[in-house]
């Protein structure tokens, strides 16, 4: 049985803390594939990722 | 005054409300929503959104029709052909949508403004692609708080589409029962274990759940967000949603015309039936049962006719969908319905989302080798379906496969023959009760016979 958890709580509310921290996971992440990105190259890897273009749907 | 009334799927949102008048619908913009609704319009989002199509056009009008104390604008958008659901739609149209939602997020913001809400139920195809409808969604955009709509946004899209993705297109179907979004807890319960070694599905689906229930995450003081995290997280969202593909599968269907003996001189000879009888009844909009692969309704949007397509085979649906995608087919919208369990009307009072048969009206109706799956398939009397296609539309174009046609005899062949009343003249008599019958032809080649019908 799954609870009706959201009838006494402001929907957005719920997912603060979640947001922050899926936001600093992302964060970190993007950190990393910059890191990654910058070894790829010094290694004579071809420039294919701005590290500024994180979106990639266009 | 009394000649205006409210619709019954808008009332949620204090802002505004749709409603109908002289027949046509309108909005009306409540005076709590005004400065909104004036940042939506002086910020520039209101036209760039309408000039990319991606919200429906509206023209303002400064008369209140329903002289409420605290109107203050009146809208007509631009009027829909016809409204469907989010449960009648297959991944590809579902994916469109989530896609469609995630780049309002990233256009309002650059206009300093937000999605309040993220419903599958406030996007429409029109024209044959994705729009947004809620006019009033979009609000003042404070950038120290996350995404108000984060949640349902992943209860409402991304859910779906995971469960889509791992099980079956049929699981989308799941929305009627949670029209709401599908409920995290449930999400993460039906996925297999397997998913969560994705990242993405970690972090969206698992991660929240780990985190406990919204009530322990409703952090008292909370800590100040950023512009740069939200895009983040917008982007990380298209990127995943984008990323989602389904397996490829084959049904019984989806490769019907393609592979049956069928084919070319029947499929040739009934087309030129289809499309001289369309011709003659004039009709302007044309609703498909059973569409299979699509070949009519293409042929019919292909005459101009505004065309609903449905089928039960969602992988149909959804090949039917990228392909009017691909060859730019405006006027053909493409639905997963089983018509022998249309959708039934669903939310309060059971007035929010009416059933399928109340909401889709059309010139004519094709049936193409269709009765005889629902007379011996599916044990559905002549005249029960006679009755069903004549409160669709006024026109009919419906196809007899009789007894001894193979296709026929493959339904019979791991049955018993209770079918005794299932034969030329009975089909007749059971439509000749709803219907007069205009014209009558055997598809050369077949014993498999075409009607054109007039509702009487």
């Amino acid at each position: 049985m799954i609870a009706h958890y959201l009838l006494y709580i402001d929907p957005g509310s719920g997912s603060y803390l979640v947001q922050v921290i899926i936001a600093a996971v992302l964060g970190v992440a993007f950190y990393f594939k910059t890191i990654w990105l910058r070894i790829k190259m010094f290694f004579g890897g071809r420039k294919k990722e701005q590290p500024g273009n994180q979106e990639g749907h266009d | 005054m009394t000649d205006t009334k409210q619709h019954p799927a808008s009332f949620r949102d204090p802002a505004g409300f749709i409603f109908e008048h002289a027949g046509k619908f309108y909005r009306q913009v409540n005076q709590v929503y005004a400065p909104h609704f004036e940042l939506f319009k002086k910020s520039g989002l209101y036209e760039t959104l309408a000039s990319q199509k991606k919200i429906l056009s509206h023209t303002e009008l400064d008369s209140n029709f329903t002289a409420t104390g605290d109107w203050y604008k009146t809208l007509l958008p631009e009027q829909l052909q016809v409204i469907s659901y989010p449960y009648e739609w297959c991944f590809s149209q579902w994916k469109d949508a989530a896609l469609l939602t995630l780049e309002l997020v990233k256009t309002s913001m650059d206009h300093g403004m937000i999605l309040k809400d993220a419903t599958p139920f406030n996007i429409q195809f029109v024209n044959g692609a994705p729009v947004f409808i809620d006019t009033l969604s979009f609000e003042e955009y404070d950038a120290s708080k996350p995404w108000i709509a984060y949640r349902q946004f992943i209860e409402c899209f991304v859910g779906p589409l995971l469960l889509a993705r791992h099980h079956l297109q049929a699981m989308l179907k799941l929305f009627q029962i949670y029209p709401d979004g599908i409920p995290l807890p449930v999400i993460s319960k039906l996925l297999p274990f397997k998913a969560v070694f994705n990242f993405n599905v970690f972090l969206h689906i698992r991660l929240p759940q780990l985190m406990g229930s919204p009530q322990n995450t409703a952090a008292k003081k909370q800590p100040v967000f950023t512009r740069q995290k939200l895009t983040n997280i917008i982007s990380n969202l298209h990127s995943f949603v984008l990323s989602l593909r389904l397996p490829p599968v084959t049904t019984t269907w989806n490769n019907y015309y393609e592979e049956t003996i069928l084919s070319t001189a029947y499929a040739e000879a009934r087309m030129a039936i289809v499309e001289s009888w369309l011709k003659e009844t004039n009709a302007q909009t044309v609703t498909d049962l059973g569409t299979n692969t699509g070949l009519y309704a293409k042929a019919a949007a292909a005459a101009g006719k505004f065309t609903i397509a449905v089928d039960a085979d969602t992988a149909c649906i959804d090949k039917l969908y990228n392909e009017c995608r691909q060859q730019n087919i405006h006027n053909l919208l493409p639905l997963c319905i089983d018509i022998t369990n249309p959708s039934p009307a669903i939310g309060w009072n059971n007035e929010e989302r009416p059933a399928f048969f109340q909401r889709v009206q059309a010139d004519l109706v094709l049936a193409l080798a269709l009765v005889h799956h629902l007379a011996i398939g599916k044990n559905i009397g002549l005249q029960q379906i006679a009755s069903a296609f004549s409160q669709l539309s006024p026109n009919l174009v419906v196809e007899f496969v009789p007894k001894n046609d193979p296709k026929v005899q493959l339904l019979l062949s791991a049955r018993p023959d209770i079918f005794t009343q299932y034969n030329e003249s009975f089909f007749e008599e059971a439509f000749k009760q709803y219907y007069m019958i205009s014209k009558k032809t055997t598809v050369p080649g077949t014993e498999r016979i075409m009607y054109l019908m007039k509702r009487k």
